[in-house]
């Protein structure tokens, strides 16, 4: 039974100030989503050798602004914006000087990601997602990747003071659960884009602005993997606040462990950064001993991955069971599968089932090279990132947005966002599933259409890429229906109250101890690691340098 | 929070699920692996 209490505690909105700036990163988010996703389509039609870019448009300047708008901008604004709303949620309204970090950390984002697009759009950076020396650049697309970490930290920072002020004010308490998963995804960003930023003010920066005339690629690679694994890590644990903190409170259970969650997300911290040989594992000039040891050190990632699985079937089933599930599985069909809250989350943690097998086969070292390069590696963090994570976003958007906003998802809307939901699962299953099974045929990713000179082996791959174009085309069905969905919430939706759901711990959970929250440990480990993993090798990558390269612009 | 525990909460479908799951992971794995011994 729902008690005064619970239920005043169920009406805390978050501040109108600091509802603003979420909803500040709400909107660039879903801007770039829709432009992504268009420039997405067009990728696959191309690739199905049906159709050619008017206007002098390149297949890599799309493929560039398709990876960098979703895999960096939707992303990072929509999880800045969702860590705001649900810092000042749990812990309390920001101070005005914490708000200000992050109005000053949006801007520089902003500026950042204004510039870094206009030089892809005047196709001065087709340098794909990944932005690999030796393609090279337009300076101000390396110096706007900079600002958007830079920004990134400013209004990181603003969230990790909102921490250090409630722990201060509640010394020996455990800490709000999503304000401490915030602050541990927010850690693991900071220390992980040091790495990209140290490759571009040293060495791209510098290369792109003609001040040296070569660049070290192996090194600059290694930065940025450094990088770019806890990136995934970093998409992927706002998910899982939502799977953790919120999904249970939705259901109308509750959090089946605190400590497990936080367990597991002190686990990420450590097992997400000194990994990133994992996606270099072809790369010549990195011994195979520190390969190894990277590719140890991912594998542990499966076991907060599994803990997590664990808890949400646990709390899925205890709740089915209070509602009268019996057997097995009675308790399955007791869940609300008439909630789009529900109903697009779970969809994505379905996704992440084969996402996470195929990604402990990519990590598998030598068998790698199975599907390096391929476009299998495309179809996995098409499942990973593009379903997992973002349709747990678009869970979180439906009362997300209407919370910030006062209004409220109405029953047409929640139709629309649980046919969008199957939308998306439909399309990605045809794209995703095909882009595995070709590219375990050798097909190879961040590639134009091509025949290659008559082969049949290529010829064999364009049904699949005609089926990556059916896919497509009704994931951009899925695109349309969510700005729809979202421009309804933000500006049409009728004016009401809508609840930003935290769920509370079960009462046979076991008290949290206040070592997970003992950040002199879990730093000190964490960095102990990073060294541990990264320092041999690349003083060996340094001191064994390849002759640099010269910039090339191939686009 | 209550130290008392009335009675465990039944989790045999939380178990068929985890199991099923570590199941898919290895039977994935094994079909790569073999791939890749054919292969290499």
């Amino acid at each position: 039974m729902t008690t005064i209490s619970e239920r005043a505690k169920d009406l805390v909105k978050v501040d109108k100030r600091d509802g603003k700036l979420a909803l500040a990163h709400v909107y660039v988010a879903f801007i770039a989503l829709a432009i992504g996703g268009l420039c997405g389509l067009l990728q696959t039609l191309v690739r199905s050798g049906t159709f050619t870019l008017p206007w002098g448009i390149g297949y890599y300047q799309l493929l560039t602004i398709h990876g960098v708008l979703l895999g960096l901008i939707l992303t990072t604004y929509f999880i800045f914006g969702f860590q705001i709303a649900a810092v000042s949620r749990t812990a309390g309204t920001l101070t005005d000087k914490q708000r200000l970090y992050g109005w000053i950390g949006f801007w520089i984002m902003t500026i950042g990601t204004t510039a870094s697009s206009i030089m892809i759009l005047i196709n001065e950076a087709s340098v794909l997602y990944t932005f690999y020396a030796p393609l090279q650049a337009h300076w101000i697309f390396y110096a706007g990747l900079a600002l958007v970490i830079v920004g990134s930290w400013i209004g990181g920072a603003g969230l990790i003071s909102k921490y250090v002020e409630w722990r201060k004010a509640n010394p020996g308490q455990p800490s709000p659960l999503l304000t401490f998963m915030v602050v541990v995804n927010l850690s693991m960003w900071i220390i992980c884009s040091l790495g990209v930023a140290v490759e571009v003010l040293f060495q791209l920066l510098p290369w792109s602005l003609g001040w040296v005339d070569k660049v070290d690629v192996l090194l600059s690679r290694t930065l940025f993997w450094y990088f770019g694994h806890p990136l995934v890590y970093f998409w992927l644990l706002p998910a899982y606040m939502v799977w953790y903190a919120v999904i249970p409170k939705i259901i109308g259970g509750k959090i089946f462990s605190d400590s497990l969650a936080r367990l597991s997300f002190i686990l990420f911290l450590l097992f997400s950064i000194p990994v990133g040989f994992h996606h270099q594992l072809t790369e010549p000039g990195i011994s195979s001993f520190w390969k190894f040891l990277q590719v140890v050190l991912t594998l542990m990632v499966v076991i907060p991955s599994l803990l997590t699985a664990f808890s949400l079937f646990a709390t899925f089933e205890i709740r089915g069971r209070a509602l009268g599930g019996k057997g097995v599985f009675g308790w399955f069909k007791q869940l609300p599968w008439g909630d789009a809250r529900f109903v697009a989350p779970f969809i994505g943690m379905v996704a992440f089932i084969p996402a996470g097998a195929g990604g402990i086969i990519n990590a598998s070292h030598q068998m790698n090279q199975l599907i390096h390069n391929t476009i299998w590696v495309t179809g996995h963090f098409h499942l990973t990132v593009a379903t997992t994570v973002v349709l747990t976003f678009f869970g979180a958007a439906y009362w997300l947005i209407p919370h910030l906003t006062g209004r409220v998802l109405t029953k047409q809307m929640n139709r629309l966002a649980i046919i969008q939901a199957i939308v998306w699962a439909v399309g990605m299953s045809i794209m995703s599933g095909a882009m595995h099974i070709v590219g375990l045929s050798g097909a190879p990713r961040r590639s134009d259409f091509s025949t290659y000179g008559g082969s049949t082996q290529a010829a064999e791959w364009i049904p699949y890429q005609v089926a990556q174009a059916i896919g497509g085309t009704i994931l951009f069905i899925g695109i349309v229906l969510i700005i729809y969905i979202v421009v309804n919430l933000l500006w049409f939706a009728p004016k009401g109250e809508t609840e930003f759901p935290v769920a509370e711990v079960s009462e046979h959970a076991e008290k949290t101890p206040m070592v997970l929250e003992n950040w002199k440990i879990w730093l000190t480990i964490c960095i102990a690691l990073i060294l541990f993993a990264y320092t041999v090798p690349v003083i060996e990558i340094i001191q064994n340098a390849p002759p640099g390269s010269k910039g090339y612009k191939l686009w | 929070m209550s130290k008392k525990r009335e009675k465990e909460p039944d989790l045999k479908g939380t178990l068929y699920s985890v199991g099923f799951l570590g199941a898919f992971i290895l039977i994935t794995w094994f079909m790569a692996f073999y791939l890749f011994i054919d292969r290499f």
